[in-house]
């Protein structure tokens, strides 16, 4: 059983999206500006009216490092994987933390396209956007 | 109001990865040798200064009093790790001014080199640990990598740019004798270092020590009483840009500066009445190669993106254009979180420093703790 991770209450609306297998990010709709990591005001203008607007487009990828060392035991069987840093078109300011999957290493590079992926729903990780498989149909 | 401050004494306990001392024992025996380097007595102390985030929750400041039996007038805490350490002259200074201390400790000590708590420190930002911990993305090096591999995408960096920090320093630290990583590296050796977080390795990361260092600080006229020839506090800076530790690994607007370090920098140039070109060496909180690059950029000695192409044509090492960390540095001298860089350029002042640098006349010693940024101009 993983660690239980306290969550502060501004928090929650990313977890929400999760679990409707949507990304969803706060997004004041006094100014209509994003932030992250969420707060319990709008940083630019201080409101207090947050919507959580979520992105349906790809994101792409701003940075990325090839983890090969275990820094927490509860990661001891991981490496080696890879943090991504994924910026979103549709949500200025906001980049998340993620894991990339179904893509080899020499693939990376700055700007690649990049989809989300819900293993559950409480977590996204992501994988290029052109794995993509279309139904024939 | 602040006034004139000198540095009279400096002490650390020898570098190591494992000490037979607690942490309160290397403190203890840091601030002694701070104090007996000042030819002062502990009676003497009546402020104490620490960083706040480990200080206080392990070497608290009351029970140093207790230890050295001494009644304060002031103490205080400011900042993070070494942002704390290097911007305390900042409280030191208002402090005397005001008249609540006349000679102020500044001390830092860390058992990280054999007591776990390095890569758990960031678990106090709750959104880190809610959003990143999840996926791995805990330890300072990867961090430092998602930046790495950002500034190489924005301003190209090669294989052995880092290299040339992690050597210079290795140079650096064999000269001065007392280092805790003292065996040659050849680019072979760094190249050969364990991958870590790409493209960081083993050799761009610092190391973990047990250790402490203090500093005694006085005014510039009671300065004149001490055994050793007084280091002027020339100017100190301190900025705390806008963004938490949460985001601030993840979330930096760009063109990628360590946050502060350019703000504070200025802060502390213009209260010592000179710029960057005047320094004579620096010594960076490198805490990774790819910070201290980007350090050397931000405090002002070359142009964002031009780092490494600046330490190939000036040089780093104690004999170079710019000398940066002329003990080793956190990379190969130990890992006390900054306070070895003040106790260095203390000693590169006085002329005492294993690898000395001909001619020191001033010394800059900058140190983050993001998104904190202290930094001290000092001259002899």
């Amino acid at each position: 059983m993983a660690e239980e991770i306290p969550r502060a209450p501004e928090f929650a609306g990313f977890f929400a999206g999760l679990g409707r297998r949507k990304l969803a990010f706060p997004c004041c709709r006094g100014c209509g500006r994003f932030h992250w990591y969420p707060l319990k005001h709008c940083p630019h203008c201080q409101g207090g009216d947050i919507a959580w607007q979520e992105v349906a487009g790809p994101g792409d990828l701003y940075s990325w490092t090839v983890v090969r060392y275990a820094f927490d035991p509860g990661f001891a069987q991981r490496p080696p994987y890879i943090v991504a840093l994924v910026a979103f078109a549709e949500a200025p300011g906001v980049r998340l933390v993620s894991n990339l999957i179904e893509v080899e290493d020499q693939e990376l590079q700055i700007g690649l396209a990049l989809e989300p992926v819900f293993p559950g729903d409480d977590q996204v990780l992501f994988r290029p956007a052109n794995n993509r498989v279309e139904n024939p149909s | 109001m602040n006034a004139p401050l000198a540095i009279v004494g400096v002490g650390e306990t020898p570098p190591a990865r494992r000490s037979e001392s607690d942490l309160r024992g290397l403190v203890l025996e840091a601030v002694s040798a701070a104090l007996d380097d000042a030819g002062l007595a502990p009676h003497d102390v009546d402020g104490l200064i620490s960083e706040s985030g480990i200080m206080p929750q392990t070497v608290p400041h009351q029970w140093l009093a207790a230890q050295l039996g001494v009644d304060l007038g002031f103490h205080a805490t400011t900042s993070l790790g070494g942002a704390g350490t290097v911007s305390a002259p900042l409280l030191a200074g208002a402090a005397l001014a005001a008249g609540l201390a006349h000679v102020v400790v500044c001390y830092f000590g860390v058992d990280w080199g054999s007591q776990a708590g390095a890569y758990a420190f960031h678990d106090v930002y709750p959104a880190k640990r809610a959003f990143e911990k999840p996926y791995g993305f805990t330890g300072q090096p990867t961090y430092f990598a998602l930046w790495a591999q950002r500034y190489r995408h924005l301003y190209g960096l090669a294989e052995d740019d880092l290299a040339l920090i992690a050597l210079a320093q290795r140079q650096n630290a064999r000269r001065n004798g007392r280092a805790q990583a003292r065996e040659p590296m050849t680019l072979e050796d760094y190249l050969a270092s364990r991958p870590i977080a790409d493209p960081l390795r083993a050799a761009d990361c610092c190391l973990l020590s047990d250790g402490a260092g203090a500093y005694v600080m006085t005014s510039t006229e009671r300065a004149g009483d001490c055994a050793k020839a007084p280091v002027q506090v020339l100017g100190t800076g301190f900025a705390s840009p806008g963004i938490s530790g949460d985001d601030v690994f993840t979330q930096l607007p760009e063109p990628l500066e360590i946050p502060g370090a350019a703000a504070a920098a200025k802060q502390a140039f213009q209260r010592a009445g000179i710029g960057p070109e005047d320094v004579d060496f620096a010594e960076i909180y490198d805490c990774f190669t790819i910070s201290a690059l980007l350090q050397i950029e931000d405090l002002g000695f070359c142009a964002k993106g031009e780092a490494a192409a600046f330490i190939r044509d000036r040089g780093i090492t104690s004999d170079g254009g710019l000398p940066v960390n002329t003990h080793g540095g956190l990379l190969s001298y130990s890992y006390c979180v900054g306070i070895e860089h003040v106790v260095e350029a203390v000693r590169q002042l006085r002329g005492e420093a294993g690898a000395q640098v001909s001619e020191a006349k001033i010394g800059l010693v900058g140190a983050l703790a993001s998104p904190d940024y202290g930094v001290m101009v000092l001259g002899n």
